[in-house]
């Protein structure tokens, strides 16, 4: 049986030693700078320090802009994996909030023009950011397990739904003006230390499913609200992300490595293809639980508990 | 003159004269105020409250017709707690009188009986040495010695004078008064009510100096003109400009020539001469000109200059019908600031009161008029002003209206602030909102408008005083070392991690970034959002979550 090889979007974030530890590989989308500039999406901070990004993305919020790898751009990508034979299992970014998957399915049909036999299947990950990286690594580990493509892209498909996200953004205004929140409309204004929690809803969208008094309340009500989600906690990869909020994740995975001693866990960084869409306030964890219901009813409710619990 | 039996048009003058004898005092009751802060108001709302039934009252000899519609206008006039419990009392009063088409001396004590009564009702946690005591100790002390022979000018003198009795009181029963040295502001001004009434029975009728026209605040709404306004209606100039003496002006001054000069300028010109002086009124963009062409032969006695896209804007305003929505929520603010931040958290309305904060229930009512929602939530962000929000949410009880009782503007900040607009349960949202209001500590600060001893704390007029959760704790020479007084006197500043600071009017910027300095020096991990929020009486005002 032939390794098949995975490869995501520039949005899965998952910086060179990632890629490079679970083989996977990526397509980069575009980034469009204040001057006007197209640059590929990078996953590394070589050319703008992190800190210095994201200061100016809050200055300039509006001079970031972003956009998928296009038809084409993907064609080649695959295509220089698949002439050799190669399975090719590809992830992107959710549909609810890019069109990416529809870009990479199409270049998949034009590949299969050329090589007949190309073996690709395309997933939508229903997710973005780390927690879409974190979906690539499991992919990766079943791959590890000796799984077939078809296999992992069937347990993603069935999987996909229990991709948490645990954590807050305290600045809403980015990721409701780039769509990525449910009713953005509703969540712009000041937040004065108020940190919203955010969930991924059915489809992928960060939806804002309660609201805790500072970062303390948040903290409290985040890994009460893991506990009530989380499935074999010791068993997973657990990713951390934040944009400009180093130290809170750091407080914060430190918190869960001592309430759930995970496998791994690590602070990942949200690289500017995502971080133009989030902006800076992001605090979360990622991590594999309880399917995510349909209205996110039942994780409201777990999370009001939650907060009434810290009171 | 013993009066048996009086009418509803008798009544009616009766309340007038009252109206009258209470306004002739108002600024006086306005003075009794427990703090040294100007923002006492009794008299002016317990004058509104009473104005405003008057006015709806309908004319009628039958004094039930008189009085059910007299309270009901109070009922919906009410402005502040004391204009609350007036309307409150006054309600119970035509109660008692729903089938009365005369008053004697049985229905007049029956229906003094039954306005305390309902008016202690209408009060969650009643207060005494106020309102409240000395309506009751004031017919309690005389309802045995009521008979039928009783004359009605009798029983109210007798009221009246039970009533100044208690008042003397009210500093014993209530310590803030004590401290203040003030007898209660709400009390003094319901027995002015009564006095005026007797008096009128006495044939002493009072000319009201009221058609005094009340300070109507004229202050043009600033929200309507920003930085992407298209200006083409310019100004509106007045000015009356003295022709001066002395070589360095021009002493060949010609109307018709100088009006001349004017037209090229602007339109709407009015321009009229009396001696040396020049009263002009012209519209204009170039205002600079027409100074500098003024100045050329005298000087201003007075000058106005309006912005007229303003007005402009103000009329064109669109009154949009309202969206119908699950829930929307109405805020009570003081300033553009405020209003604006309160409109970008997602308020519905928001009614921008003055300085005194005395929205009445009539403007809440018509604030839930203008709102097409299946339930309303009600920040009244002042302890003042809950009571008649609560008035108006009982006297529409189809619209479903939850007062929340948010007794600052931070406590209402961090209500809606808490607000998950896109949750579908209704009861869960306005929980989220009012756990927001839950452990916020309000710290104000402002300048003492009066000397001033409370407890162990004095202050003299002009020093820097700030107050905690509504007591004042801290007086200081420095604004800046009054506010840190104050929050080194929150018992667990030092685990509270956040807060907002509401800039008042006419507080400059660099004082927000001196405070902000110096209170990170204080507490370097309290992490505070500074709003220009425009509020007036206080220059800060801080919620410390």
């Amino acid at each position: 049986m032939q390794r098949f090889a995975i490869l995501c979007d520039g949005t899965c974030d998952l910086q060179e030693g990632f890629q490079k530890q679970y083989d996977i590989r990526v397509i980069p989308g575009h980034i469009v700078l204040p001057d006007k500039s197209d640059i590929p999406g990078p996953l590394t901070w070589d050319r703008f320090p992190r800190d210095a990004f994201y200061a100016d993305l809050k200055k300039n919020p509006n001079g970031y802009s972003t956009a998928p790898a296009n038809v084409e751009e993907f064609r080649i990508a695959m295509e220089e994996i698949v002439k050799d034979g190669t399975p090719l299992l590809v992830m992107t970014i959710s549909g609810g909030i890019s069109g990416t998957y529809g870009f990479a399915c199409t270049a998949a049909n034009l590949v299969k023009e050329t090589y007949p036999d190309a073996d690709i299947r395309c997933v939508d990950s229903l997710r973005f950011g780390p927690g879409f990286g974190l979906m690539a690594v499991y992919a990766s580990m079943l791959r590890e397990e000796g799984k077939t493509m078809e296999e992992v892209a069937d347990w993603i498909e069935a999987n996909k739904n229990r991709f948490h996200q645990a954590g807050w953004l305290d600045d809403l205004s980015f990721v409701a003006k780039k769509g990525r929140l449910t009713n953005a409309k509703a969540f712009f204004g000041t937040l004065a230390g108020i940190k919203p929690i955010g969930e991924f809803d059915y489809n992928g969208l960060t939806t804002v499913i309660g609201k805790a008094k500072g970062a303390k309340a948040a903290y409290a009500a985040l890994l009460n609200y893991i506990e009530n989600t989380i499935e074999n906690p010791s068993e997973q990869i657990i990713f951390i992300a934040q944009t400009s909020r180093f130290p809170q994740a750091e407080k914060y995975k430190e918190l869960i490595e001592e309430r759930f001693h995970p496998k791994a866990i690590f602070i990942n960084d949200v690289f500017p293809s995502c971080g133009i869409n989030i902006g800076p306030g992001l605090m979360a964890a990622y991590y594999i639980g309880k399917p995510i219901s349909k209205d996110l009813g039942e994780e409201r409710a777990i999370i009001e508990k939650a907060l009434a619990s810290e009171k | 003159m013993a009066v048996k039996r009086i009418n509803g048009i008798e009544l009616e003058q009766m309340l007038r004269n009252g109206l009258a004898n209470l306004r002739a005092s108002e600024d006086e009751i306005n003075r009794l105020n427990v703090f040294p802060v100007p923002d006492g108001d009794t008299g002016t709302n317990m004058v509104k409250t009473l104005e405003h039934g008057l006015s709806l009252a309908e004319r009628s000899g039958d004094v039930n017709v008189f009085t059910k519609s007299l309270a009901s206008g109070m009922l919906l006039g009410a402005r502040g707690n004391s204009g609350v419990i007036l309307s409150q009392f006054f309600y119970g009063f035509s109660q008692a009188l729903s089938r009365a088409l005369l008053i004697g001396p049985g229905e007049l004590r029956n229906a003094l009986v039954r306005g305390y009564r309902v008016a202690y009702g209408a009060v969650m946690k009643p207060v005494e040495g106020t309102i409240l005591s000395v309506a009751r100790e004031g017919i309690e002390h005389i309802r045995s010695q009521i008979t039928r022979g009783s004359s009605i000018d009798f029983i109210l003198s007798a009221y009246v004078a039970e009533m100044r009795k208690t008042l003397i009181l009210t500093p014993e029963m209530l310590p803030v008064l004590k401290d203040a040295g003030v007898v209660d502001s709400g009390a003094t001004g319901f027995i002015l009510i009564f006095e005026g009434m007797v008096k009128y029975l006495n044939g002493e009728v009072l000319k009201d100096s009221a058609q005094r026209t009340e300070p109507k605040n004229d202050d043009p709404d600033l929200s309507l003109f920003n930085e992407d306004s298209v200006f083409v209606d310019g100004y509106c100039m007045e000015f009356i400009l003295q022709r001066m003496n002395g070589s360095a002006y021009e002493q060949d001054f010609r109307l018709k020539a100088f009006t001349g000069a004017l037209d090229r300028l602007g339109d709407s010109i009015v321009c009229v001469q009396d001696g040396k002086r020049v009263k002009v009124h012209i519209h204009t963009k170039a205002p600079s000109v027409i100074i500098e062409l003024a100045q050329r032969y005298g000087e201003f006695l007075t000058f106005k200059l309006e912005n007229m896209q303003i007005q402009h804007n103000e009329r064109d305003r669109i009154v949009k019908p309202a969206v119908h929505k699950p829930l929307s929520v109405v805020a009570v603010v003081n300033g553009a600031g405020m209003r604006k931040l309160f409109e970008g958290l997602g308020a519905d309305c928001v009614i921008d009161a003055d300085a005194t904060m005395n929205t009445s229930a009539q403007e809440f009512v018509s604030a839930f008029d203008s709102l097409d929602a299946d339930e309303i939530v009600v920040l009244p962000n002042n302890k003042n002003i809950i009571l008649a929000a609560e008035q108006a949410a009982s006297l529409v009880p189809e619209k479903h209206v939850t007062v929340l009782p948010s007794r600052s503007f931070a406590e209402g900040y961090y209500a809606i602030a808490m607000d998950i607009p896109d949750e579908k349960d209704l009861e869960k949202r306005i929980r989220g909102m009012r756990s927001g209001i839950d452990n916020i500590v309000t710290l104000r600060e402002t300048t003492a408008s009066r000397d001033y001893t409370y407890h162990e704390i004095r202050c003299r007029r002009g020093e820097d005083i700030a107050f905690l959760g509504g007591e004042l704790v801290c007086v200081e020479r420095d604004w800046k070392a009054a506010i840190l007084g104050a929050l080194a006197m929150i018992e667990d500043i030092d685990d509270r991690e956040t807060g907002i600071v509401l800039r008042g009017a006419g507080v400059s910027v660099s004082d927000e970034e001196a405070l902000s300095e110096a209170i990170a020096g204080q507490y370097p991990m309290l992490e505070l959002e500074f709003v220009d929020a425009g509020q007036e009486i206080y220059h800060w005002e801080i919620g410390i979550m």
